[in-house]
């Protein structure tokens, strides 16, 4: 790499670091004269957004600033919603615990890491909220959580606690082979080995999960009636069980790793035996070949535009998937799985256009107001309107367009992201440390 | 006199002479350190007093005029020294043998257990019951290093594992582990760690492993307390002698340190402590100035490391070598001037060093990063005392108090200063 390049680098990451965020508003500000993309009310022409302590107070146009409001200048350029990301596995110490194939106590909420440099990158591409996840090396893996892009706050701030609980599930070869690898003092191989054994499993683990919950109700109605046997000792707790417990109960939702219609269809059929609720699919290569049965279970599906076939078990993925399945009226949302790819998930979701022929809007709802009714947090983000949190991204051209790119991204009324300033900040430090470099220092 | 007679005669003066020789070795002796200026911690400075050790423990301290010379003493002159009580390190793994490599390979499991199913694991390495005591092997190279720069008392505490052991603390007196003791055992330690080729294999594995373990210690101990009230007509619960080991812990209050790899680990191990009400402190803790906030709510004993190597995950560390310099020379040297800003209390350790000559370093490079000299040395006395439980004993020159002293030539953690004379245990340490 050229010396330069990398002094630019190292220099405009440390910056990054120490100005943050880029300037705070108190959660006030004014968003003037900009196209406002809704996403759920249309398009504002030369509009206006005001936002008080951090929230939509006004859409429309002609709004005058209060007195202390700062005024964002978008003239020319496109106001969306924050992006949101439906399945990532940046901000985290560790993503899976593989060395069990069930382990729903392994809880990522747990180890947050409001350090990694990808909530910047994510920032940089308008990303405002992300539901980052357990891996997929377990058939059951632990409870994901949702982050707002928070850079600079301390993890507990990122935690959205509005949002569904979501445990992740996983099928197929990623499971499989995590069983299967053996690494020099890692964990010994483990069951299950196929995919009949995965679902297996996951039977098994609900079924004890069952026996758990009724051992809990007999102790409750024991120790609730007038006379409670003397040696009434409390079961155990168990922290796996509890967390299936809680799916079982309806306080928690699956979010399932899987790629052929066929292991989706018979995790389908585990969901209704046991009568837990799947929000959605990960990845679901498949799904075009089963989009009416998710349709009418109301099964969404988060998914990769068209970057299919890099496996045996995606070989019969197309880019048709996503946009094919949305107007067979299930709910789509494009994701990124990535700390790379997160950064340009609006020209992901831009290309159902081509791939499906979703309209802008409709290409746009897939990484704003649809990964937002899968994460249960539609009521607060997603869309641009009065009532809801000020998660916004700032483009300067259409964020369909392949030329556009973010130049401001803001949560909470307050800015996260300015490109402007940021590139600016990179400059002078560039020269900085290119001055110290001469000047001979060690 | 028959023979009889005899017999009985050499065996009173056997006896008399055995009784002089335990006296002899039980009597320590008596030194008096006359014209030193002296900073008990405690107290005021007394700029020209004298200090009396008789016995192992401290007899007086005062100024020149108001402490008599014991005729049986020592005299030893200390014009121009100034005495300071022992420094403490609240967190060491010193005097343990190097740890056995790691596992390279894994013996895979036979067909019986994969056709089992399901999980087909080693259980994590349970060595809570592990007295590091027992596993002490004091060396008088590493001796002499930290008892050069000051140090006469340190916590050793067990170095693998997630429920590690039980800790010690011990006086540098020499090398003989019985002697050295103070306290034993000390505390549980706990830390934020992964197993090797087993479960937990990640750090969120690990969190819901701790969390289980004190889960089903309580368990365990409403079993036994229903099956000691009602034996009769109960079955026995069966022993455990892991979730044996947490009781106290769980119970009975007996202190647990957790160590805190970084600020996320000081908010996790908050929130276990305040779940299963355990009495803690918190130990390496080298980004304690990054949770000050939570730490000001939430008061706890902090173990805080002189070492200022960054964790991995840091953001410092993984942006290059520019920024992880600055991290190790200026960001993380500031960490315990920063808890001086806010107002927090902390013990200083030498937690992952292990000589004296880069601890000493470290002291100083805390001091230039903006931590007040007197801070610093009552975070190495009579704070850590105070954390360990040993506030009678140690931390400051009080009569009374054990005779852990040192006299050095120029004020403790300059530059040009050197230890002249360390009495540990009241006895002179020879180098």
């Amino acid at each position: 790499m050229n010396k330069t390049i990398r002094i630019l680098l190292t220099s405009a990451v440390v910056l990054a670091l120490a100005a943050l965020p880029v300037f705070s508003s108190g959660g006030n500000l004014l968003i003037k004269n900009g196209t406002i993309l809704t996403v759920t009310k249309g398009i504002i022409a030369k509009g206006d957004i005001l936002v008080l302590n951090g929230i939509i107070k006004q859409v429309g146009q002609d709004i005058q600033a209060p007195a202390g409001v700062q005024v964002i200048d978008a003239t020319g350029k496109y106001v969306i919603p924050g992006i949101i990301d439906s399945h990532t596995h940046i901000a985290l110490d560790g993503t899976n615990e593989g060395s069990e194939a069930i382990t729903p106590e392994a809880d990522v909420g747990e180890v947050v890491n409001a350090d990694d440099t990808a909530i910047l990158t994510a920032l940089s591409g308008g990303v405002t909220m992300v539901h980052t996840m357990h891996g997929s090396a377990n058939p059951i893996g632990g409870p994901n959580v949702v982050l707002k892009m928070k850079w600079g706050r301390p993890s507990e701030e990122l935690i959205v606690h509005e949002a569904l609980r979501t445990l992740k599930f996983a099928l197929g070869e990623n499971v499989k082979q995590s069983s299967r690898t053996i690494t020099v003092g890692g964990p010994p191989p483990r069951y299950p080995q196929t995919r009949m054994g995965t679902n297996a499993i996951i039977r098994r683990e609900l079924l004890k999960a069952k026996v758990y919950m009724e051992e809990w109700d007999r102790y409750n109605k024991l120790k609730a009636s007038k006379t409670p046997p003397k040696n009434l000792l409390p079961p155990g707790k168990d922290l796996r069980m509890e967390v299936l417990s809680d799916l079982l109960r309806g306080r928690m939702v699956a979010r399932c790793h899987d790629y052929q219609a066929t292991e989706a269809l018979e995790f389908m059929g585990l969901a209704k035996e046991f009568g837990f609720k799947v929000q959605a699919f990960e990845h679901a290569w498949e799904a075009y070949k089963i989009a009416a049965e998710l349709a009418a279970a109301k099964i969404g599906i988060s998914v990769f535009a068209d970057s299919w076939a890099y496996k045996m078990e995606a070989a019969e993925g197309i880019a048709y998937d996503a946009g094919y399945c949305a107007k067979k009226g299930v709910l789509v949302s494009i994701n990124s799985d990535s700390g790379e790819r997160i950064r340009r998930l609006f020209n992901e979701a831009s290309k159902t256009m081509k791939y499906g022929g979703l309209n802008e809007t409709e290409a746009l709802s897939l990484v704003t107001i649809n990964p937002a009714i899968q994460l249960g947090v539609d009521r607060i983000v997603g869309s641009l309107e009065v009532g809801k949190q000020a998660d916004i991204a700032i483009f300067n051209e259409h964020p369909m367009s392949s030329y556009t790119r973010c130049d401001m991204t803001i949560i909470d009324g307050d800015v996260y992201f300015d490109r402007g300033q940021y590139l600016k900040e990179r400059e002078e430090a560039a020269k900085q440390a290119q001055a110290s470099k001469k000047g001979g220092r060690p | 006199m028959n023979v009889r007679q005899h017999l009985h005669l050499f065996m009173v003066i056997l006896c008399l002479f055995a009784f002089a020789l335990a006296g002899a070795a039980d009597v320590g002796p008596t030194y008096a350190i006359r014209k030193a200026k002296i900073v008990p911690v405690s107290g005021p400075v007394i700029e020209k007093g004298s200090i009396i050790i008789r016995d192992g423990l401290i007899e007086a301290v005062g100024p020149v005029d108001k402490v008599t010379i014991p005729e049986d003493a020592e005299v030893i002159e200390a014009e121009g020294l100034i005495a300071y009580p022992g420094l403490i390190s609240a967190h060491t793994n010193l005097f343990l043998e190097e740890p056995t490599p790691a596992r390279t390979a894994e013996t895979p499991p036979g067909p019986a257990e994969l056709i089992m199913g399901g999980a087909v694991q080693a259980q994590p390495a349970q060595t809570a019951d592990l007295m590091i005591f027992k596993q002490l092997k004091p060396k008088k190279t590493t001796l002499d290093g930290f008892l050069k720069i000051g140090f006469t008392t340190v916590l050793v505490a067990p170095n693998r594992g997630i429920f590690q052991g039980q800790s010690v603390v011990v006086n540098l007196n020499g090398e003989k582990a019985e002697t050295m003791v103070v306290k034993n055992p000390l505390a549980l330690h706990i830390n934020f760690t992964t197993t090797r080729g087993g479960y937990p294999s990640s750090l969120m594995g690990t969190i819901a492993y701790i969390r289980q373990s004190f889960l089903d210690a309580d368990h365990y101990a409403n079993a036994q307390t229903l099956y000691a009230k009602n034996s009769k007509g109960m079955k026995r619960p069966e022993f455990d002698p892991f979730l044996e080991t947490l009781l106290p812990y769980l119970r009975d209050k007996k202190s647990v340190i957790f160590q805190c790899n970084d600020l996320e680990d000081i908010k996790r191990a908050l929130k276990i402590i305040d779940e299963f009400k355990l009495k803690a402190m918190l130990t390496h803790a080298n980004e304690a100035w990054r949770a000050a906030a939570v730490l000001k709510k939430t008061p706890i004993p902090l173990l805080v490391t002189l070492d200022f190597r960054p964790p991995n995950g840091s953001m410092y560390v993984n942006q290059g070598e520019d920024l992880k310099k600055k991290a190790e020379t200026e960001i993380y040297p500031a960490n315990a001037a920063n808890l001086v800003k806010e107002g927090l209390r902390f013990a200083l350790t030498t937690f992952g060093l292990n000589d004296g000559s880069t601890a000493l370093k470290n002291i100083q490079s805390a001091i230039k990063a903006g931590l007040p000299k007197e801070e610093a040395l009552k975070a190495l006395t009579i704070q850590p005392a105070q954390y360990l439980g040993l506030a009678q004993q140690l931390g400051s020159l009080e009569p009374g108090k054990i005779a852990n002293v040192i006299l050095t030539k120029g004020e403790l953690f300059d530059e040009k200063t050197q230890v002249e004379k360390v009495f540990v245990d009241g006895i002179l340490w020879k180098f």
